[in-house]
């Protein structure tokens, strides 16, 4: 299905095409191909039609649910969905069973989306890679063998393959972003309490976030403004009213300030990503952003809070697992949860507080003066498969680490950070770069994202599946 | 539960990190910080 969301919901509007035909062909499309890609844990196809039939029906009758009307979506295995089981990725299938759905998919549902099932995850989504040894490991839908990025890697590479329109991934340490760059699509990390996790598998509480992936940045968008708000079932989430983020998103680039960092992100960095990075940059130039290099506060700081934050979360949250039944844990997952049982309360303490610390003193030394902060996202374009599954535990770890690392500093600081797509490496696998907002400065990243992609076109090809 | 050599390093080095940045963490600091940092930095946005 090569429709974006918008284009869909217009066309189920105009009459042009049903929920029900939008549903089957996005079913077909996971039937013929998903064999091979192993994007979803749980299809629905059941239940996906039988909800195009009552969206079908109701257009007929003039009622419309929402912006969403018989759009098909689909949702990383650790958002709850009514009558669905949930794995988060582990050998358990039925990890969880929920009588309800989370917020965001309810969210959804109600503007009128229908569910094609669950998708597949790195186990616990703990991993930037997006293997899984119990529910295949999922490749990459623009060269096989290769990753699809982690852990909402379903989610990327079913809508990267046009197999889903649009999905929900979380995002602890990159986990929306990740798959997001190596599969070719866009990816929101919103800002910290601007989505509501409630009903979504947690695995950091500090540090998860919930958001859309989509193939362009106006559905993100779209989809943002649908999930986004207040929710009392989480006291985390902001009160802060939502904006139509669509409104200004044609509003250009003009004399935005768009920070580079210096330091950190780009060492290391494979030579095709930087140059891709380097080439968007020039583009949001050219479109008339001012683009100034900055040294910013070391971010290696703040990766070593998130990870401290991270691992005792985590390991509180699964402990019943680990303890139980630890033999069903895939080992590189196990070891990192069991790092989380061996750091004092003391530590845990501390980074929390310096979160808070360097977020103020993040803010004021890049946000002063600057709109953005853009960067990349992933340091290499997707690796081979082997590369996350074959070596020893340790050697693994470090793998997970340094391919993280550009993502995870913004989970500890709470930003919107949006992955866009900036071209294709010699081998076709896709590169990306990420722009980073103010606390709720949303619209501006997607306006910026919105801008760049519209001049550079990349949205437009399609991965070599058919 | 035992602790491979590898996990002990990765500990060291992260107390050792944490050690050093909160050195001069003010008495005051505390985690909800975080999101009243975050809420004052949109509210002058904003502004």
């Amino acid at each position: 299905m090569g429709w974006t969301i918008e284009e869909l919901a217009g066309a189920i509007r105009q009459g042009k095409i049903s929920p029900v035909e939008a549903a089957e062909a996005c079913l077909a499309r996971v039937q013929r191909l998903d064999g091979r890609l192993r994007a979803f844990i749980t299809p629905d196809p059941e239940g996906a039609l039988r909800a195009a039939k009552e969206l079908e029906a109701e257009a007929t009758a003039g009622r419309w649910r929402g912006p969403l009307h018989g759009v098909p979506l689909a949702f990383k295995d650790l958002c709850h969905v009514r009558g669905l089981p949930t794995s988060c990725g582990t050998g358990t299938k039925e990890y969880f069973v929920a009588a309800h759905d989370c917020t965001a998919v309810s969210r959804l549902v109600a503007a009128g989306a229908l569910t094609l099932g669950k998708l597949n995850m790195t186990e616990l989504a703990m991993g930037p890679f997006g293997d899984n040894a119990h529910h295949g490991h999922v490749q990459n839908p623009w060269r096989a063998g290769h990753v699809s990025g982690g852990s909402s890697s379903g989610s990327g590479a079913a809508v990267g393959a046009g197999l889903a329109l649009g999905a929900l991934g979380s995002d602890t340490g990159g986990s929306i972003r990740l798959p997001a760059a190596c599969c070719g699509i866009v990816g929101l990390k919103p800002t910290y309490g601007r989505v509501s996790r409630a009903g979504v598998m947690p695995l950091s509480w500090s540090n998860d976030h919930i958001g859309p992936m989509t193939r362009t940045v106006r559905d993100t968008a779209l989809l943002l403004r649908v999930v986004a708000g207040r929710d009392p079932h989480d006291a985390t989430s902001s009160p802060r009213a939502v904006p139509d983020y669509l409104a200004g998103i044609d509003g250009g680039v003009a004399g935005l300030r768009a920070a580079v960092p210096e330091n950190f992100f780009f060492q290391g960095l494979d030579p095709e990503m930087a140059s891709g990075v380097r080439e968007a940059l020039r583009i949001l130039e050219g479109l008339g952003a001012r683009i100034e290099e900055i040294r910013i506060p070391d971010p290696q700081t703040m990766n070593d809070v998130c990870n401290i934050i991270s691992r005792c979360e985590s390991a509180a949250v699964h402990a019943r697992l680990y303890r139980e039944r630890p033999e069903e844990i895939q080992p590189v997952v196990r070891a990192r949860l069991e790092l989380g049982f061996r750091i004092p309360a003391h530590d845990y303490l501390q980074a929390l507080r310096l979160r808070a610390r360097l977020t103020r003193a993040f803010l004021g030394d890049v946000f002063a003066e600057a709109d953005v902060l853009v960067a990349p996202v992933i340091p290499e374009a997707a690796p081979p498969l082997s590369h996350a599954t074959e070596g020893p535990v340790e050697e693994l770890a470090l793998r997970q680490g340094r391919f993280a690392r550009l993502t995870r500093p913004f989970n500890g600081l709470g930003l919107p950070a949006l992955s866009v797509p900036c071209g294709f490496s010699r081998v076709g696998l896709p590169l990306a770069f990420q722009i980073v907002g103010r606390p709720f400065a949303e619209a501006t990243v997607l306006r910026v994202g919105h801008a760049y992609e519209q001049a550079a076109g990349w949205h437009r090809r399609r991965p070599p599946l058919d | 539960m035992t602790e491979s050599r590898s996990q002990q390093v990765d500990l060291a080095g992260l107390a050792a990190a944490i050690e050093r940045a909160a050195a001069d963490l003010a008495l005051a600091e505390e985690p909800s910080r975080f999101i009243a940092a975050l809420e004052e930095a949109a509210e002058e946005e904003r502004r």
